[in-house]
């Protein structure tokens, strides 16, 4: 999930007109156009570290760097709050010097960082990369601390066309969110930092036309050539890396084989695509074992491996003659051609094409692919692509180049054949734990397009990996097929299921509109037989209950042993020395089904090994209506996918993650969902940190005669949560229109500074009457959020199927009413605390909104993931609506205070 | 055992390792099948490591206290893999940054986006697949060679294939060295730089194959090239977060071959234990703290 995107806003002060700063038009357009370029750069900068981060390592850690980092913003209002007088007094040098060093710090940030060799996989067996990370922190964070210094020092000196300066900020921001993504065209990874160096170079330029003089043009020049110059010229000859990537990247792998050859790349905001031949390549995702003993060999050679932002592989296929598709029978993907012949396909998730290979081998009549990707359908229509694949999509009926799930939602077509097959990468590498992204297209809803999507008598095929054990992910696309077919036809529900899977490997749901005959059965059977895989469901499957205790109570254990509130350890550790064994670990487990002495048990499951029963036991409550009260019992969280919750990930149920704290190596596939928790501590200890400083310093007793100063507070920080909150949430929420994290990021926060930059712009009008004026304004904005929180799913899922262009547009028309309106309360509060004279809680309360929108970005993941997405916005709105009366205390002039 | 004991004997056992130390170029006694370490103390097992392997006194008591937590959490539960885990010098096989890690129950960075596999999975690894003296044994990706060298304490037909070059350079180079101080048992094992997709068709078949390379399916070269009735062991999943998973071919007496897959735990559910700490023999806490 994407994180904190902030207006790169800083510090004002009092509007005392006798401190402003004087100047003619010219200089004035000059310092608007160097406040926008300045938070331009700001933010772009944000968007590069997470970049990077993701290409190097893990994005997760980008997101995390970022929120803290730009606590910068509150750690300078903080200090700007203790020495205001000196920051008055110096502010045309301390903001030159401060927009002077951003570019050169950001540089030698990267290089640092790039140097450590931070290992995330090794975060908690080894001390090191703990002071490694820490490192990271404090070297990311310099030149956001330069940037928020410049700002500051200009907003202190801005009080009367402060309105105008906030626009620039926040529309400098946001147009230069969307430069970025024009960049993500131009440059590879590394060199994205020539983005926000350039709109630095650019607000150098504007400033010293302005308050900053001609003379500071020599200076910046020489800090541009040496920002410019040290990435650019001075790295790659003294051999620094300005993008490592970890050696536990998938990419890694593939560029050490001896006789690797990166045959393709390309950059776009859909990610860094890179293509890698090499014999040393093998792919056959989820093979059955019985392929070693019943056909010629898998061909050599078959594969090139396909990498987004060095993740994967994804294996793309050769196009194989026929005698080398024999292998094909052997993979869980071949299932649905068991049972239909000739048939008409769609394939949702093109992927690397094998499920494509694998239908118009198997008798398919007609194929309709979908790739949402539109970087990964570029590279196929590439000569490289099309002479290795033999033009697989030349070879197919139908190319929809966008989500399959919004193609299904609105054609007429009807299918024999939909197939999700493992369409993402294997996950065979890790560089820290795996990203919490949102799948739109494993949801209930979209499970429902697909089974609608049905000829009569058709079949839906969801192949997923089944590598975990305890076993979460594939629990929950067994409860999400179930609940869907629920709302289908819930008449057939225990006749439409088929359900296989291969311990450590693959699981397949087969779901057939209408019911499956029995003869369909017999041969799903025989096959699942013949390929060694295990029967999890079928209609009139046998589950034995009397595993179902054993079964829970024993995962339990596993995770949970000695812990907490967890069973007892069952071997004593601590005193005992060295000796023999004295029982086995679980006695009352099922027998090892490999071993040579199995005996026959008490239950029909003996000699199966307990992922496989659990399975069974889901199916078996899923459709006798029991899985609620199983669910609740079994170790992990196994709710169903939405579109308001679409995560495979957050297993870890809320009320025992304090219970895992001690065995975080146990959950290393959930380090990116703990992650986002560490993420909304560290803020929220920062944030009360930073909050204190001017307290430490004796500024009770000036805040203690200021009226409305916690109504303030309250206004504050409910302004500052509630807004990035809404920018965080809808993030998320849009990628489901636009199909891509990056591509989302970057409309939503340039349509979100944008329009509210242009409803601060227009506060200004309303500041007469704003008594009267605000209170709809804010009524407004809860309301539209409540609503959007409601059924903007359903709005996205309506345009999903439209042109790009045309959902880029609308995605802008859907962003512009909340945003415009949320313009307009932070400066309509800041100038009226500056009329009244509130200097000192007019600075420290910005440094509480910029403390909360950090914490409110930490926390917004948290609740995603918790409560759907949908609750981000909601509290978002509900925020707003906090800020309504505490709006009452911040105008309170003191003669008649109302709420403090 | 008790600190003060544990203190004083180390003391008088560094002592006495010590001015051998600069002459021990060699291994006093080379290794045989039959060769049974002491495991009644760890002092007498660190004075029998210093006398008969001239190995270092501190690292010989780590693998007594790592063999110790092993035996308690059932990693290790025959006599002839626990001589193996104890006379098998991980320190050697670990980086120069993480030797202080050594025994430390957690995987280790080698280099190349490689990990050292944890003494506890090591050992759960190879007391599953029994390995029997005279055995073949396939291992597939040598890494940093340690996982060989421990079987070759129970086999003298070790053969081991790396994928990355450079990794398989270095470990081979590691194991020359030892074999030069006197580690005999290595030259059992037979070393190549390959592609372990294939397996090694010409010494193969294999009796037991060690599977420790990430690959989204089994290799069917794999599968033919163990015997019947054989076992292998794959872990499965990334670096951090892997089952292991146990391979059985099974022959039947008509011919029919069938593949069963369990874990290592046998199929049943057990306790995960989370990283241990030690500090003498004693568990406090975990990596966490």
């Amino acid at each position: 999930m994407n994180d904190r995107f902030a207006p790169a806003e800083a510090l004002p002060a009092a509007p005392v007109a006798e401190d402003d700063l004087v100047l003619d038009p010219r200089g004035r357009l000059a310092l608007y156009l160097a406040v926008g370029l300045a938070a331009g750069a700001v933010i772009a900068l944000q968007i590069d570290v997470m970049r990077v981060f993701a290409v190097g390592s893990w994005s997760h850690f980008g997101s995390f760097v970022v929120s803290l980092a730009m606590l910068g913003f509150g750690l300078t209002s903080a200090v700007m709050c203790v020495a205001k007088t000196w920051f008055q007094r110096h502010w045309l040098g301390a903001a030159s010097v401060a927009l002077a060093l951003f570019g050169p710090l950001a540089v030698a940030a990267n290089l640092y960082v790039q140097k450590l060799g931070f290992n995330a996989i090794f975060l908690v067996s080894d001390p090191a990369q703990k002071w490694r990370l820490l490192q990271i922190f404090v070297a990311e964070l310099t030149p956001f601390l330069a940037g928020a210094v410049f700002l500051g020092c200009v907003f202190l000196k801005s009080n009367r066309i402060f309105g105008r300066v906030y626009f620039a900020d926040l529309a400098g921001a946001g147009l230069c969110g969307l430069v970025f993504l024009g960049a993500m065209y131009l440059f590879r990874p590394e060199n994205l930092i020539a983005a926000p160096l350039a709109l630095w170079l650019a607000a150098m330029i504007a400033w010293a036309f302005g308050p900053g003089g001609l003379r500071a043009l020599a200076p910046f020049a020489v800090l541009a050539a040496l920002a410019f110059g040290g990435h650019f010229v001075a790295a790659p000859a003294l051999g620094l890396s300005r993008l490592a990537v970890n050696d536990y990247k998938g990419v890694a792998y593939a560029r050490k084989f001896p006789d690797s050859k990166r045959i393709y790349e390309s950059v776009s905001p859909f990610g860094y695509i890179e293509a890698y031949s090499s014999s040393y390549l093998h792919f056959a995702p989820g093979l059955s074992d019985n392929a070693a003993f019943n056909m010629p060999a898998v061909p050599a050679n078959a594969y090139i491996a396909m990498y987004v932002d060095s993740d994967g592989p994804i294996g793309v296929i050769r196009n194989l003659p026929d005698k080398d598709t024999a292998y094909f029978r052997f993979l869980p993907m071949y299932y649905p051609y068991v049972i239909k012949k000739d048939p008409k396909v769609f394939i949702t998730q093109f992927g690397g094409g094998i499920s494509t290979a694998v239908a118009l081998r198997s008798g398919a009549k007609e194929v309709t692919v979908a790739e949402g990707n539109r970087a990964v359908l570029e590279a196929f229509h590439s000569k490289v692509f099309k002479d290795f694949t033999g033009d697989i999509l030349g070879r197919v009926n139908k190319v929809i180049d966008y989500e399959g799930r919004h193609y299904l939602a609105h054609t007429q077509e009807r299918y024999d054949v939909i197939d999700l097959s493992l369409a993402d990468s294997t996950g065979l590498s890790n560089p820290g734990g795996f990203a919490i992204v949102e799948k739109f297209s494993y949801t209930r809803e979209a499970m429902e397009t697909y089974m609608r999507a049905l000829a009569a008598g058709g079949v839906l095929a969801v192949t997923l990996w089944n590598k975990e054990e305890p076993p979460k992910s594939v629990l929950r696309l067994y409860a999400t097929m179930a609940a869907a077919a629920e709302d289908v036809d819930s008449a057939h529900i225990a006749d439409s299921f088929f359900v296989a899977s291969s311990y450590l490997s693959t699981a397949t749901v087969l779901y057939k509109r209408g019911g499956f005959a029995e003869d369909e059965i017999a041969k799903l059977r025989d096959h699942t037989k013949a390929m060694s895989f295990d029967e999890i469901y079928s209609p009139g499957f046998f589950y034995d209950g009397t595993q179902t205790d054993r079964t829970l109570d024993g995962y339990v254990e596993q995770i949970f042993a000695g812990a907490a509130g967890g069973p007892p350890t069952a071997a004593p550790a601590a005193e005992a020395g060295p000796g023999e064994p004295s029982a086995q670990a679980d006695p009352a487990g099922p027998a090892d089904p490999t071993g040579p002495g199995d005996e026959p048990g008490a239950n029909g499951d003996t000699g199966v090994v307990p992922a496989t029963i659990m399975g069974r036991l889901a199916w078996a409550s899923l459709i006798n209506g029991e899985w609620p009260k199983i669910a609740q019992r079994y170790v992990f969280d196994t709710r169903i996918l939405t579109n308001d919750h679409p995560y495979f990930a957050a297993y870890v149920k809320t009320k025992d993650l304090p219970r895992v704290l001690d065995r975080l190596e146990l959950l290393q596939d959930e380090w990116g969902y703990l992650l986002i928790w560490a993420t909304l501590g560290v803020a929220c200890l920062t944030a009360c940190v930073l909050l204190a400083f001017p307290v430490i310093w004796g500024w009770r007793a000036v805040f203690s005669q200021t009226p409305g100063k916690f109504l303030t507070i309250i206004y504050f920080a409910c302004l500052g949560a509630g807004y990035i909150m809404v920018e965080v949430g809808l993030i998320a929420h849009f990628v489901m229109a636009l199909g891509n994290a990056t591509v989302s990021a970057s409309v939503l926060i340039t349509g979100m500074l944008v329009f509210s930059g242009l409803g601060s712009l227009t506060s200004e009008r309303i500041l007469p009457k704003m008594r009267l004026a605000m209170p709809p304004i804010f009524l407004a904005i809860g309301a539209l959020l409540i609503l959007y929180a409601l059924f903007l799913d359903n709005a996205l899922d309506a345009i999903g199927a439209l042109p790009y262009g045309a959902r880029l547009l609308l995605s802008f028309v859907f962003i512009a009413p909340p945003a415009f309106l949320m313009g307009f309360p932070m400066p309509t509060a800041m100038t009226t605390l500056g009329r009244l004279g509130k200097d000192h809680m007019f600075i420290w309360a910005w440094g509480v909104n910029g403390c909360f929108s950090v914490i409110g970005a930490a926390a917004a993941p948290v609740i995603a993931t918790n409560f759907g997405l949908g609750a981000v916005i909601e509290i978002a709105g509900l925020a707003y609506l906090l800020a309504l009366p505490a709006f009452f205390g911040v105008i309170s002039s003191g003669r008649k205070p109302r709420f403090a | 055992m008790q600190r003060r004991q544990f203190l004083a004997g180390s003391a008088g056992l560094l002592t006495a390792a010590l001015a051998p130390r600069f002459a021990l170029a060699n291994v006093p006694t080379p290794f045989t099948f039959d060769m049974v370490p002491p495991t009644g103390s760890r002092e007498e097992f660190v004075k029998w490591g210093v006398s008969q392997r001239g190995e270092d006194p501190k690292f010989l008591g780590e693998r007594f206290d790592r063999y110790g937590a092993l035996v308690r959490n059932e990693d290790l539960w025959e006599d002839r893999n626990k001589h193996a885990f104890l006379l098998t010098p991980r320190e050697e096989f670990v980086l120069k940054q993480n030797l202080g890690r050594a025994y430390d129950h957690a995987f280790l960075d080698i280099g190349y986006g490689v990990t050292i596999s944890g003494p506890h999975i090591v050992g759960r690894m190879t007391s599953t697949i029994d390995v029997k003296k005279g055995e073949k044994v396939l291992e597939i990706g040598t890494g940093s060679g340690y996982q060989s060298a421990y079987l070759s304490h129970l086999t003298y037909n070790v053969y081991t294939i790396e994928i990355i070059k450079p990794l398989a350079e270095r470990t081979r180079s590691i194991y020359d060295a030892l074999i030069e101080r006197g580690y005999n048992e290595f030259k059992g094992i037979t070393s190549k730089n390959a592609d372990g997709y294939y397996g090694w068709e010409e010494a193969a078949p294999f009796d037991k194959i060690i599977v420790t390379c990430g690959i989204d399916h089994i290799p069917p070269p794999l599968l033919q090239q163990l015997k019947p009735n054989g076992v292998m062991v794959i872990p499965v999943g990334p670096p951090g977060a892997q089952r292991v998973l146990k391979v059985v071919k099974n022959q039947a007496e008509d011919g029919t071959i069938t593949v069963a897959r369990s874990d290592i735990y046998g199929g049943r559910i057990v306790s995960f234990v989370p990283f241990t700490k030690l500090e003498g023999d004693v568990i406090k806490g975990t990596h966490n703290e």
